[in-house]
């Protein structure tokens, strides 16, 4: 209401302005017309008076001319000589005849030509007061002349008697005179007589006015007082202006006398050609005023216009930096504003993110919002009809709708809320969709969390119910077999019974704590792989070594094939290789049933790159199998599938868990097939780098070139062809020990016999060393003969030797294990081997003198008796600082070794350690001090050897790995021996 | 009303020739053969002419005539072939090339009442070489520039000498709201003849180059000038507003009225056609002459006078020679014009009624008229055509230099047309 009465104050004050304008303009050009009309109309009267002063000028010229001749006699000259001198005169005056005039109005022209002249009352004037005239008057030819004539004296010429004579002059000639180029030519003007008739006119092309009062009566608005007054003037001789119209044109009469006789010098002129020189001004000046007044209209109007550009232009970059904001805001939010006309519901606004988030291009929600219904999950209408009218005005109501993206599928939840609001006085319904998604998916995964921790916590209960239990077991046959050892004690073979199963469960329970800590390591992130070259063939046989015997005792088939050419040595943690490997072909003879089958199979797979080769551990039983659901489960820790048969086994279910992170940690992949009763498959993949060189075996190149196998088992000999193939060496195969028999002594008849023959122990029809037997029987001792198998050939060792086999080779057949085994039976290759003598570290310790660092009593108890027993001495130090000063203060040569716990009071065995490296006693650098410790995992190995320890052996102690190590770092002699090297 | 008249004359004509053809009483006199036109035969004065000379002299005068349309042809191959009448009513000297005028007429000049003929009149009966060919014996008026001289002395205006204040009297009188000449778009078709006659009458050999082709109106600048002035005028404003909705029964209105001042008309009309409805009457008119921008002094046209020409081989040529010299007697031209309203063509011709108009403009009407030229003798002349051209110029359909070409483009084609008229009826 204030806008608009500021806007009609506005539009007031402009109409104010304007009129203001236009009563100045007015005022001011009436001013200038009055003032511009006076000076027209004195420059009029000056004029006039000008022409009319050359006119009575030339009307004295004339009769002072015709006076003059008169005075001169000249009209008393004979008549040539007069004609010739007016002829002169005429040619110098311009005037068109001469005349002699008689008082009767008789006339002789100088040309001799008589006529009658009608001179009007001008005849009185001249014959009867003898007073020059001025008198128009028409000529026989019709020609209009005015005369001015001059009494005479009386005389005669041509017989004509005469008492005045005359100059005529053609009326055009005399108007031409009369003419005023002012006014622009329209100007006219006369002489008239003083009632009215007209003498002279300088009417163009001629006189057409007889008498210009009866014609102004006639013509003009000149009312009958104002020609009374005009008349009256006129008469008396005065000099007057009058205005007039004539035929719708508005005229200025001017009048002044002649001053001879009766004539009077009239002009009339349009009061337009007057004010032709206002008009002009007034035209100009108005023509400037307005183009003043259009120039500044012009600038002001320009300047609002710029002005209201400008504000349009910033409101609308405003708006459209709002607008662009709030789309960028929409954009970077998830939540989609939209905005009807409640009208008729039409879609005024949608954020531009609603198509990144349900799919739904905002043109085609523009058409229709209701398109959204196309999204909701459970096609929920989404604003239902009625329903917005029914929300009051600044009311509002809320949905909740789930939509699905229509193109991605992804689902995201809405709390839909429409705001019914007045903007601008325009009913508008504004919508919100407030993304609640991630509400949701924290609800959800909340629900998830408290679901798993659910889980969890009946997992480690299960599991805490299981320690419990596998904890128990062998705790208590430990407790109840001490109680029977000491109850027994006097009876040798019981002590020795129950010494042996407190040891078993012993083991059970140091491998169920390592499990436990292994675990517990690896969840927390502290496991690392030590990788170092290793043999695959050798691991293959300590797992061989460790799991046959378990297979026998379950009178289980396990077999271990190599299928491809997979390299014998690789870079890796061995260690835990093992462990991955021991843990599946454990589970798989614990899971197997007594008779059962166990398989286990290495073969390369390709996709690992040049310096890589990628291997596949595949370990197959036919046993008890997994259930569908413990296979998805069958990697978690703390899980074991729970049912008749694995109640009785014992196991921390932690097992298959650490299998599968150590997979995880070697980079590798570990997958299981399964059915119940089905047995199960365990498939695991792993890349290991290639050593940068393999060991030469190339000293066999000129020795051997035929080699022949017998196998049952058609894959192995392939393989065996195949593994030999780059060795140059020639491989024939037969399925058993009689074909064996007959190709051997064959060839050697044609002297083409083999230089190496290998024979599979269990064969069909001939086992391998009755064949032995025979070909050797037949061909004598020149060739070597192997037994492959995949058996403890312990128990046939000794019947095989005198069968004449020379030597034994585990199978999986490896090429390098194949050149090791066979190098020693050539004799000009036995200088190199260095075979192994482990039956000398029995009295490693015999002798030593031990300084060991050992916090705990019991523990120094035990390593004292058991050091002891084997015939070493040991001094034990309660902590670090302790085993220090008993270092530093002892007689070099006084300890052997000193064994370091690491977790002691005081100062533990790193920091002790390398005290002693750093105390400058004589054997500080030199002597070898291990690590005895429960902290049994690589990188406390590895902290054992940074600090400056020689070795490292993990608690509880096992006097096998003791001897080993002492062994390896004091030599294999006994104190006495070795003394001097350490 | 013209018509009319003009029933009455032939009604009257053929009264007379019935009478005539009763043939001739060989006992009383002898018998004259006139020929003339239908139409011409039977006016009134000539009635009582003939009747007169019949009673005066106990001749018999056997009138034979023609329908007007074949009248020329018919009398010349008459005379030609041998069958000339005694007396030939002709109409004036035009036409004249159709006979062997020397052979077949008697010069006239050495006759005693030759005297007593105005030289108007006298103008008419005469040949290029100066020979009196006949007695003129007819009614006559003078057209001119028949103006309201009470409203122009009312006004203070006088009546134009000359072209130049002709215009100027027109332009001051249409200032004022007058309407200055009354110019009649259609019916009125005589107009532009007057502006034509002092271009062909003061050069008979322009006449002559025109009639035998060797020119055109285009290689006329009088004939341009003409249609400029016409076009002026209407441009002007003088010919008013009337111009295209008045007609001849508008000229009378007008000019009573004061509405219009002028008219190019001739003196009868006030007499015959002329009803003064208005506040002005017949004698508040005067006569000036035709400014049409041919003429700067102006022009009159004169009388179209029909004369009696008397053939050489007729019967009774002295007879004949006796019977122009009764006509010519004052006591029987004023017997035979006595109250007939017509332009004197004797001097001594007293009861005839003269229009005071042409009376008071006598010196004026001597020293400009001309005989009427460019209807009479331009061959193709059709006053029509020529109208038609003019209009269509004021109607913005052609320029001057289109009219002048549209004007003589109608002469040809009327040349052409009158190619292939018959000859007159038996």
């Amino acid at each position: 209401m204030k806008k608009q009465f500021r806007k009609i104050l506005f539009l007031l004050f402009i109409c104010i302005v304007l009129a203001a304008i236009v009563l100045i303009g007015s005022i001011y050009s009436q001013y200038i017309s009055q003032r511009i009309y006076e000076d027209s109309t004195r420059s009029l009267d000056e004029i006039y008076s000008q022409v009319n002063r050359s006119f009575g000028a030339f009307v004295e010229r004339n009769w002072g001319l015709l006076e003059s001749w008169e005075e001169a006699r000249v009209l008393e000259e004979e008549a040539q000589d007069l004609r010739a001198f007016v002829d002169q005169e005429q040619a110098y005056w311009g005037f068109s005849d001469f005349y002699f005039l008689s008082g009767k109005g008789e006339s002789l022209s100088i040309g001799g030509v008589k006529a009658a002249l009608d001179l009007g009352t001008a005849l009185d004037t001249l014959a009867g007061q003898r007073e020059p005239v001025m008198a128009g008057t028409v000529l026989s030819s019709g020609e209009e002349v005015t005369l001015f004539a001059v009494p005479v004296s009386p005389r005669t010429v041509q017989g004509f008697s005469y008492d005045a004579i005359a100059v005529a002059y053609t009326n055009t000639a005399l108007a031409s005179s009369l003419n005023v180029e002012a006014f622009s030519g329209k100007a006219r003007c006369f002489v008239i007589h003083n009632d009215g008739r007209v003498l002279l006119s300088t009417q163009a092309g001629g006189n057409v006015f007889d008498n210009y009062l009866m014609y102004l009566r006639a013509v003009s608005d000149l009312g009958e007082e104002e020609l009374a007054a005009l008349a009256q003037d006129w008469a008396a001789g005065r000099q007057g202006l009058v205005r007039c119209g004539i035929g719708g044109v508005s005229y200025v009469i001017l009048y002044q006398n002649v001053g001879y006789q009766d004539y009077i010098m009239l002009s009339a002129v349009p009061q337009s050609a007057i004010s032709a020189g206002f008009l002009s001004v007034q035209k100009s000046t108005t023509n400037v005023l307005l183009a003043i007044f259009l120039l500044v209209g012009a600038v002001i109007v320009v300047m609002l216009l710029l002005r209201s550009n400008q504000l349009y232009r910033r409101n609308r970059m405003e708006l459209q930096y709002q607008e662009r904001l709030f789309d960028v805001l929409s954009n970077s939010v998830d939540d989609i504003f939209i905005t009807l006309n409640a009208a008729d519901q039409q879609v005024d606004y949608i954020s531009p993110n609603m198509e990144r988030l349900l799919g739904i291009p905002v043109e085609e929600a523009r058409k229709d919002i209701r398109v959204m219904e196309k999204c909701t999950v459970n096609e929920d209408v989404v604003i239902p009809r009625g329903v917005l009218e029914s929300i009051p005005l600044n009311g509002s109501r809320h949905w909740e709708y789930e939509y699905m993206h229509q193109h991605t599928g992804e689902r995201r939840w809405y709390r839909m809320t429409v705001y019914h609001m007045s903007i601008q006085e325009m009913r508008k319904y504004v919508i919100v969709l407030s993304d609640r998604t991630m509400e949701q998916q924290m609800n959800q995964q909340l629900q998830q969390a408290l679901n798993d921790a659910q889980s969890a916590n009946t997992a480690k209960s299960n599991f805490l119910s299981n320690m419990s239990h596998d904890i128990r077991t062998p705790m208590n046959a430990i407790v109840g077999f001490s109680v029977l050892l000491e109850k027994n004690a006097d009876q040798p073979d019981k002590v020795r019974e129950y010494t042996r199963k407190i040891t078993a469960s012993s083991q059970h329970l140091l491998s169920l704590i390592n499990d436990v800590l292994d675990m517990s390591k690896i969840e927390s992130g502290k496991t690392s792989l030590n990788v170092d070259r290793f043999s695959l063939p050798e691991m293959l046989e300590e797992l061989s070594i460790i799991v046959l015997p378990q297979a026998r005792a379950k009178q289980q088939d396990f077999s271990i094939h190599v299928q491809g050419a997979p390299p014998e040595h690789i870079m890796g943690d061995k260690l835990r290789l093992n462990q991955i490997l021991l843990n599946l072909l454990s589970n798989a003879v614990k899971y197997t049933p007594e008779g059962g089958k166990i398989e286990f199979s290495v073969c390369p797979i390709p996709g690992a790159g040049q310096q890589y080769s990628r291997l596949r551990f595949t370990v197959k039983d036919n046993g008890i199998g997994m259930s569908e659901d413990f296979q998805a489960a069958v990697f978690d820790p703390f899980s074991r599938e729970i049912n008749s048969v694995t109640n009785k086994i014992q196991g921390t279910g932690l097992g298959m868990a650490i299998t599968k992170n150590l997979v995880d940690l070697m980079g590798g992949i570990i997958q299981v097939e399964s059915a119940p009763g089905q047995g199960s498959t365990f498939t695991v993949e792993l890349s290991f780098l290639l050593p940068e060189q393999e060991e030469n075996v190339s000293w066999y190149r000129s020795k051997i070139t035929r080699m022949l196998v017998a196998d049952d088992e058609e894959d192995i000999c392939l393989s065996i062809r195949e593994l030999m193939r780059d060795s140059g060496v020639d491989v024939a195969c037969v399925p058993d020990g009689a074909a064996a028999v007959d190709m051997a002594v064959t060839a050697w008849q044609r002297g083409e016999g083999f230089h190496v023959i290998l024979l599979d122990w269990k064969m069909p029809r001939m086992d391998g060393v009755e064949a032995a037997r025979r070909i050797r029987a037949r061909i004598g001792e020149q060739v070597p003969i192997l037994v492959l198998t995949s058996y403890d050939w312990s128990d046939i060792e000794e019947e095989a030797r005198q069968a004449g086999i020379d030597a034994f080779m585990p199978k999986p057949f490896f090429v390098s294990t194949f050149w090791e085994t066979i190098r020693p039976l050539f004799p000009e290759e036995q200088v190199s081997r260095q075979p192994a003598a482990p039956a000398k570290l029995a009295g490693v310790l015999a002798g030593r003198r031990f300084l060991a660092a050992e916090d705990n009593e019991l523990n120094a108890e035990i390593l004292t008796e058991m050091l002891e027993m084997e015939g070493a001495s040991c001094q034990v130090a309660v902590n670090g600082q302790q085993v220090l000063e008993q270092f530093r203060s002892a007689e070099p040569g006084t300890y052997d070794m000193i064994l370091m716990d690491v977790q002691m009071p005081v100062m533990n065995g790193y920091e002790a350690t390398r005290a002693i490296r750093a105390c400058g006693h004589p054997q500080a650098t030199t002597i070898p001090i291990v690590a005895m410790t429960a902290n049994a995992f690589a990188e406390d190995v590895r902290n054992a050897l940074d600090a400056g320890m020689d070795g490292h052996l993990s608690k509880p102690i096992n006097m096998d790995a003791v001897r080993e190590l002492v062994g390896k770092l004091l030599g294999s002699g006994s104190a006495g021996g070795d003394r001097e090297n350490t | 009303m013209k018509r009319l008249y003009l029933y009455l004359c032939l009604f009257l004509a053929a009264a007379l020739l019935l009478t005539g053809c009763g043939g001739p009483d060989s006992s009383d006199g002898v018998t004259l053969t006139i020929l003339g036109k239908e139409s011409d035969l039977g006016k009134p004065y000539l009635t009582r002419l003939f009747q007169l000379y019949q009673d005066t002299t106990g001749n018999h005068l056997q009138l034979i005539s023609y329908k007007d349309a074949d009248f020329e042809t018919q009398a010349a191959r008459d005379v030609a072939e041998g069958r000339a009448p005694d007396i030939l009513l002709h109409f004036h000297n035009a036409d004249l090339n159709r006979y062997q005028v020397d052979a077949d007429f008697c010069y006239l000049e050495e006759q005693a009442w030759v005297s007593d003929l105005t030289d108007s009149a006298r103008a008419y009966c005469t040949d290029s070489s100066g020979h009196l060919l006949g007695l003129p014996f007819w009614e006559s008026s003078v057209s001119g520039c028949y103006y309201n001289k009470t409203l122009l002395s009312q006004l203070g205006l006088k009546a134009a000498g000359t072209q130049a204040e002709f215009d100027t009297l027109c332009q001051v009188l249409s200032e004022i709201g007058y309407t200055p000449i009354c110019w009649p778009a259609d019916g009125c078709t005589w107009m532009p003849q007057f502006a034509l006659d002092p271009v062909f009458a003061d050069d008979p050999d322009l006449l002559d180059r025109l009639n035998r082709g060797e020119i055109g109106y285009g290689d006329i600048p009088a004939v341009a000038d003409m249609v400029q002035w016409v076009k002026t005028a209407k441009e002007n404003g003088w010919f008013g507003n009337s111009y295209g909705s008045t007609g001849w029964s508008n000229i009378a209105p007008l000019l009573s009225s004061g509405q219009a001042v002028m008219a190019f008309i001739w003196d009868t009309w006030f007499y015959t056609d002329f009803t003064a409805d208005g506040p002005y009457t017949m004698d508040d008119f005067a006569l000036m002459p035709v400014f049409m921008g041919t003429a700067e002094e102006g022009t009159y046209e004169g009388g179209n006078l029909n004369m009696m020409m008397v053939c050489k081989s007729g019967s009774h040529v002295q007879e004949a020679l006796d019977f122009l010299a009764f006509c010519a007697t004052p006591e029987n031209y004023n017997a035979a014009f006595d109250g007939i309203s017509t332009v004197s063509c004797f001097r001594g011709q007293t009861t005839n009624i003269q229009s005071p108009m042409v009376t008071d403009a006598y010196s004026s009407v001597a020293a400009h008229e001309r005989v009427s030229t460019a209807a009479s003798k331009i061959i193709g002349y059709n006053a029509e055509d020529v109208m038609a051209a003019l209009n269509a110029m004021l109607r913005g359909e052609t320029d001057v230099a289109g009219c002048v070409k549209q004007l003589d483009d109608y002469r040809l084609e009327e040349i052409a047309l009158q190619g292939t008229v018959a000859g007159p009826a038996g």
